[in-house]
């Protein structure tokens, strides 16, 4: 065997190879022998083989029983219940008229036919009373709100209007207009759209045959798309914090003249939707001049639509959130949450004094009203039935009239609402599978108001009678909510310590098998797998046992962890056992450290806000870092040769590097400090037609990159060519011509019919994703290796005149590189695949990656760093940074749902979120198919221990990956009270998670897979290892 | 690292450059404490200047910072001898052992000390702060805008940094390579080089933090960075690291 055909100069890129035999016997003899012994070989290897799935089998379940556990505890998911609330069925009969049809009011006579919803956004309580100390901007600027509910109390009233967090726009809609509790996950809703499937006001009017218009803020069309009046409804971009006036003179330039007395027929609803106030906030903070021009703007606009309303109309005007000191919201401070609401009408219904309050309170503290109780109030005021889903109550100073307090209306209005949630509260309770008790104290409540509903009818219909009944209800409403809530907002931290304890082990199991440094890890596999599967089984069983009989629910969680603390138990004691030959996995030199402190340090950054919104840059900086010292290392080689080659491979890499930086979808939060060039502009989601040039290079381009590092070992031989030169020079043209019919399709740049354009876009998809995962699978299988053998008859006349017909010399081409050129073959198949589902864009990003791939193999080449974690580590950053290059970003709004439907027509499962994966995650799945080349390229065909080096690559890919996740989980955890939870450290844990998991499924169904048909390749032709 | 270590040749370069001391006279044992002191109080009286105004401050503190640079390097530092004198020598470094400098003496006359500082200066101010110019652009700085913030925070850093190893090492080839491949002893000029490069490097963690302090802003922490490492590694340099190379592998 020769032990290193390594040459110092890698010249070596073919190989004598001298048959010289005796005598025929004894040939036959060896022959026979050497068979023996190759099968012997083969099935050591496809044993090894197969025991390393299964190991990596493990690593996967032990991630993801972690992260299920942590998610259960985690993520406050609430079951959207279906359910719709009908006019004509009232939740109760309360023994008085229900006129139950629209013109009149559904459950409860109605008080107005029409009206004007105007969201002033950011609308803080503070921002409308009457400050008498030191005013600050924002102070005594809105003034009209105050002023009315002092002087005309039976027309107006203003109250302290207090918001459930998350408070961003969109959920706050969502609250508003459903009256329940906005969760992260609102379960069984579609999770693409952000249309609200649930029972609520504006489907209501809808159905009831109102016509609603809208104008601002573009949100509600995305939650209620085709609800508005296409003729009178005028929406405008949300996202726009630095334009101050579009929005809220457009509002006002459409909403004045609707109210004019002559098309007061045109219209039942006007929801108008200021943002001005919100971004004034945004972009000054609230104690500036230009907050204060604002309010007073609103003022006059107010003053001017209390002139016009007349006496059927309800005027509305609240805050959907408030501002934080610095002007912006999205959490749950007071001052975020702090919004005012205000009602007005000329007809002069409203009342007080019920709890006292005569005038509008000093402070957000005092009389607060949630702002899931708008749903209730409107839809009674309108006389509409109360959404199914409602957890508010209807606010009193609405129905208790002026004058003498009204207990009979309010306990009616009170006891509608509250046999409404009754009624949600045991639909819930059964889709949910609830125990009974856990509603038992609100339901105590609803059968004490009804007792006193009935004795103050019994008393003679004496208002002052039913005063009690409606304080049942409404304590029944309270408590139910506080339920809910707790239900939905609270964190499980015994669920969510399981599942960090469980990552942190899988993360010391993977650091354990990927950086000890024993010579054969592949030996202890089975060791591994023993005892980890027995422990398992017997812990999963006995801990189901324990929890059977001791609980008598709660199984599959018992298994689960029981099969977990199994797992890592067998590993430990496995590890302890073979103690002897065992060292600590610490990194020995400089590289290694490298890979430690670039991983440690992403980690220990996504504590802080500030370091998980610009990752992307600080990847940048890291593998720049990476790229230097790989630079000043190359430097150090003492051939000329080598010294240029590394130093030119290490400066590909840096440039390239900067080179994909340019590619940027910034977050929300990045701004002002970074501009977009992902799409033709910030605001939109289409390419620039420059941008359809990005593919079309790259078609051109990458191909001969690719078989230039092929050929300096000759290895540009067989399935190379055909291939790389041909098929993926095919499939890259191909998905750029995809992308131009696309971008010809959303601008008409071509006559052809929509239909026909979107048929031959499909097909083109269709036919790159066959070839490149299909036909390249097989090819692969199929595929000799990248080596072409010239055999050179040497042809003897011996002394009797006979011929010697058999070869005496053959050279081998290409035998410097067999593993890596043959294994890359499967990158660039899954290249073309991940291409196609980029945007422009994204496929210069994604060939960049596969150039820096190659420059990275061969920096670790030269350097000696086949065995060293950075390589791994390197593939990784690599992948998290063209996670972002590709334009994502580690938020939901930036998944790119559009990519389902690159070859497909409609959802069809499992193939729109397998297409939709692959575009998220492309580039951390092209760096996890290329991390076995880390192990491989260039190095020797009999190396010992190939696969076992290629186990430990892909083992410490997988544990930068799991450190990653570790780290967000485990800040998510810690920082779950934090204003940008919901914003930030959520968003970042979620894909943390999703990450690791595709990479843990793409490195044992794909990586691990494919090794064998490379090895049994390499091996038809040269034998076993 | 591995095994494969064991079998790979002994391809690396074999370094043979020296640590280089102090000039063995009073002043300049004097001066070397000096003028650290001098370079970070300047530092420290322009901050707030360069917190108001980068662009223009980073520019008018290069010619005090050259001046004091230029004197540090004629009173303390033994000056190159020029690479014409020195054949590169070949690639066995055996033959080369005694190619380093003799102990240092002060050289006979000023001239040779003024000549190469201004050398010195003139190389730092153009070949190696264009340089660093572009290497702060791969390293993530902004590319369209920002220029001359880029190329004064670069003229800092090679003022700093790169002017003596001019003054020590001169234009040898052998000598530059192994200044790229980083693996020059530790004294106090290569302490000083290693300690601005680490030192930029740990001053851009503070940039993305979401403070709002106006000393956040580009390139502020970066040449702040430069300075402090500069100032705590010449110092480690030249007596906890002197003599040790840095190891990759």
């Amino acid at each position: 065997m020769e032990q290193s055909t390594r040459s110092a100069t890698d010249s070596l890129a073919f190989k004598d190879v001298t048959a010289c035999y005796n005598d025929a016997k004894d040939r036959a003899s060896q022959e026979a022998e050497m068979r023996d012994k190759n099968k012997a070989k083969e099935i050591q290897f496809k044993a090894s083989h197969a025991l390393l799935i299964f190991f990596f089998l493990w690593i996967f379940l032990l991630h993801a029983i972690g992260i299920y556990f942590f998610t259960n505890g985690f993520l406050l998911t609430r079951l959207v219940l279906d359910h719709k609330s009908n006019c004509k069925s009232p939740p109760i009969e309360l023994g008085q008229q229900s006129p139950a049809s629209f013109a009149d009011g559904c459950w409860h006579p109605k008080t107005f036919d029409k009206a004007v919803i105007i969201i002033i956004d950011a609308l803080r309580y503070d921002f409308t009373i009457p400050f008498s100390g030191e005013p600050h901007h924002f102070h005594n600027a809105l003034t009209v709100l105050d002023e009315t509910a002092r002087q005309i109390p039976e027309k107006a009233f203003l109250l302290p209007f207090i918001a459930d967090p998350p408070t961003t726009t969109l959920q706050r809609l969502k609250g508003l207009t459903t009256g329940t509790l906005p969760t992260f996950i609102d379960a069984g809703s579609n999770f693409a759209g952000t249309v609200i499937e649930e029972d609520n006001l504006v489907a209501q009017l809808r159905d009831a045959g109102k016509t609603l218009v809208h104008l601002g803020d573009d949100t509600w069309h995305s939650l209620f798309p085709g609800y508005f009046d296409a003729n009178l409804t005028h929406a405008y971009d949300s996202f726009n914090v630095w334009d101050l006036h579009t929005v809220d003179n457009g509002v006002t330039e459409h909403l004045l003249p609707l109210l004019k007395p002559e098309n007061s027929t045109k219209w039942d609803i006007i929801f108008g939707h200021y943002l001005g106030v919100d971004h004034a906030g945004h972009r000054y903070g609230p104690d500036h001049s230009a907050t204060n021009a604002k309010l007073r703007e609103m003022d006059t606009v107010l003053r001017e639509v209390i002139a016009s309303l007349d006496e059927k109309t309800l005027l509305v005007v609240m805050g959907d959130h408030g501002m934080d000191v610095k002007g912006d919201h999205g959490g749950e401070s007071d001052d975020e949450i702090e919004a005012a609401l205000w009602m007005y009408s000329n007809k002069g219904v409203f009342g007080r004094g019920h709890n006292g309050f005569m005038v509008p309170p000093a402070t957000a503290k005092d009389r607060p009203v949630g702002q899931i109780d708008l749903v209730p109030t409107l839809s009674l005021l309108l006389g509409m039935p109360i959404p199914f889903n409602n957890l508010g109550a209807p606010i009193a100073e609405a129905f208790i009239g002026p004058g003498k307090p009204d207990w009979q209306n309010v306990a009616t209005v009170n006891a509608l609402a509250a046999a409404q949630i009754s009624n949600y509260q045991c639909e819930y309770s059964q889709a949910r599978g609830l125990n009974e008790d856990v509603f038992s104290l609100p339901q105590a409540f609803w059968k004490d108001g009804l007792q006193s509903w009935r004795e103050g009818l019994k008393s003679g219909r004496h208002s002052d009678r039913f005063r009690p009944a409606f304080e049942s209800f409404s304590k029944h409403q309270k408590e139910t909510l506080k339920i809910c809530r707790s239900l939905w907002a609270r964190f499980d931290i015994p669920s969510m310590l399981e599942g960090i304890a469980i990552l942190i082990c899988a993360v010391v199991v993977l650091g354990t098998y990927a950086r000890s440094s024993r010579p054969n890890t592949l030996e202890l596999i089975p060791v591994y797998l023993a005892q980890m599967t027995i422990f398992g089984t017997i812990c999963a069983a006995l801990f189901s046992a324990i929890t059977l009989l001791v609980f008598g629910s709660g199984l599959v969680n018992a298994a689960l962890l029981g099969l977990a603390a199994g797992g890592i138990s067998g590993f430990t004691y496995a590890s302890v056992n073979l103690l002897q030959s065992f060292t600590l996995p610490f990194p020995r030199s400089l590289w290694g450290w490298l890979g430690v402190v670039l991983t440690l340090s992403q980690s220990i950054g996504f504590a802080s806000n500030s370091y998980t919104i610009w990752e992307d840059e600080i990847l940048l900086c890291f593998l720049s870092t990476f790229a230097s010292i790989a630079f000043a290392s190359s430097m150090r080689q003492e051939l000329f040769i080598e010294r240029i080659l590394g130093m030119f491979q290490a400066g590909i890499f840096l440039v390239l590097t900067r080179l994909a930086s340019l590619s940027r979808l910034c977050r929300e939060e990045q701004m002002p400090y970074c501009r977009s060039t992902y799409y033709a502009s910030s605001t939109s989601s289409t390419s620039a037609p420059w941008q359809l040039l990005i593919p079309l290079v790259s078609a051109t381009l990458l191909p001969t990159v690719i078989k230039i590092y092929y050929q300096p070992t000759r290895s540009y031989q067989g399935s190379a060519t055909f291939w790389n030169g041909f098929a993926a020079r095919l499939g890259l043209l191909a998905s750029a011509i995809y992308w131009g019919l696309d971008a010809a399709d959303d601008n008409e740049w071509l006559a052809v019919d929509k239909g026909i354009l979107q048929t031959i876009k499909i097909v083109i998809a269709r036919l790159i994703l066959g070839v490149s995962l299909v036909v390249g699978t097989t090819m692969f299988v199929w595929s000799k290796p990248c080596i072409s053998i010239q055999v050179t008859p040497e042809v003897n006349t011996s002394a009797n005149g006979d011929v010697d017909p058999k070869p005496k010399s053959m050279k081998v081409f290409g035998y410097a590189n067999v593993h890596g050129t043959r294994y890359f073959l499967l990158v660039i198949n899954w290249l073309m695949a991940i291409v196609l589902l980029q945007k422009p864009m994204g496929a210069g990003a994604i060939g960049i990656l596969a150039v820096q791939i190659l420059a990275l193999l061969e920096i670790v080449d030269t350097n000696n760093l086949s065995q060293s974690a950075i390589g791994p580590v390197v593939l990784g950053l690599l992948g998290s940074f063209h996670f972002f290059k590709t334009g994502h970003q580690a938020t939901l709004s930036s998944i790119q749902w559009e990519s389902a439907f690159v070859a497909l027509k409609t959802i069809r499962y499992p193939w729109s979120p397998l297409l939709v994966v692959l575009n998220t995650y492309g580039a951390q799945i092209l760096t996890t198919i290329a991390v076995p080349l880390i192990a491989l390229w260039k190095q020797p065909l009999k190396k010992p221990r190939l696969l076992g080096d290629v186990a430990k690559a892909l083992a410490t890919l997988l544990l930068y990956y799991a450190v990653i996740n570790l780290a967000t989980t485990m800040w998510a955890g810690w920082l779950r009270r934090h204003l940008m939870l919901y914003r930030i450290f959520s968003p970042r844990f979620m894909t943390g998670a999703a990450v690791l998991l595709t990479v843990d499924l793409i490195g044992i169904l794909v990586v691990i897979g494919s090794l064998r048909w490379n090895f049994a390749s390499i091996a038809e032709v040269f034998g076993w290892n | 690292m591995t095994e494969t270590t064991t079998q790979a040749k002994p391809r690396k370069l074999i370094p043979i450059s020296q640590s280089i001391s102090v000039l063995p006279t009073d002043t300049a044992r004097i001066y070397n404490y000096i003028h650290p002191i001098l370079i970070l109080s300047l530092y420290y009286l322009y901050f707030p200047s360069l917190v108001a105004d980068p662009v223009s401050t980073l520019k008018n503190s290069i010619a005090p910072l050259a001046h004091l640079q230029i004197i540090y390097c004629i009173v303390c530092l033994p000056p190159s001898k020029g690479s014409s004198t020195q054949s590169t020598p070949s690639t066995t470094p055996k033959k080369v052992v005694q190619f380093a400098k003799p102990a240092a003496k002060p050289p006979a006359t000023l001239a040779s000390r003024i000549i190469p500082a201004i050398l010195s200066l003139l190389l730092s101010l153009s070949l190696s702060a264009p340089l660093l110019t572009v290497i702060l652009i791969l390293f993530g700085a902004p590319l369209t805008t920002h220029f001359w913030h880029n190329l004064l925070c670069a003229t800092h850093i090679s003022l700093l940094g790169v002017l003596p190893l001019f003054y020590v090492h001169g234009v040898d080839g052998r000598i530059w390579r192994e200044i790229s491949g980083a693996c020059l002893p530790f004294d106090e000029v290569w302490g000083g080089v290693v300690g601005v490069v680490v030192g930029a490097w740990l001053g851009a963690v503070p940039i993305p933090l979401d403070w709002d302090r106006e000393w956040q802003k580009w390139p502020i922490t970066i040449v702040t960075g430069a300075y402090l490492g500069w100032f705590v590694f010449r110092f480690a340099g030249e007596y906890l690291l002197r003599g040790k190379r840095i190891e990759f592998d």
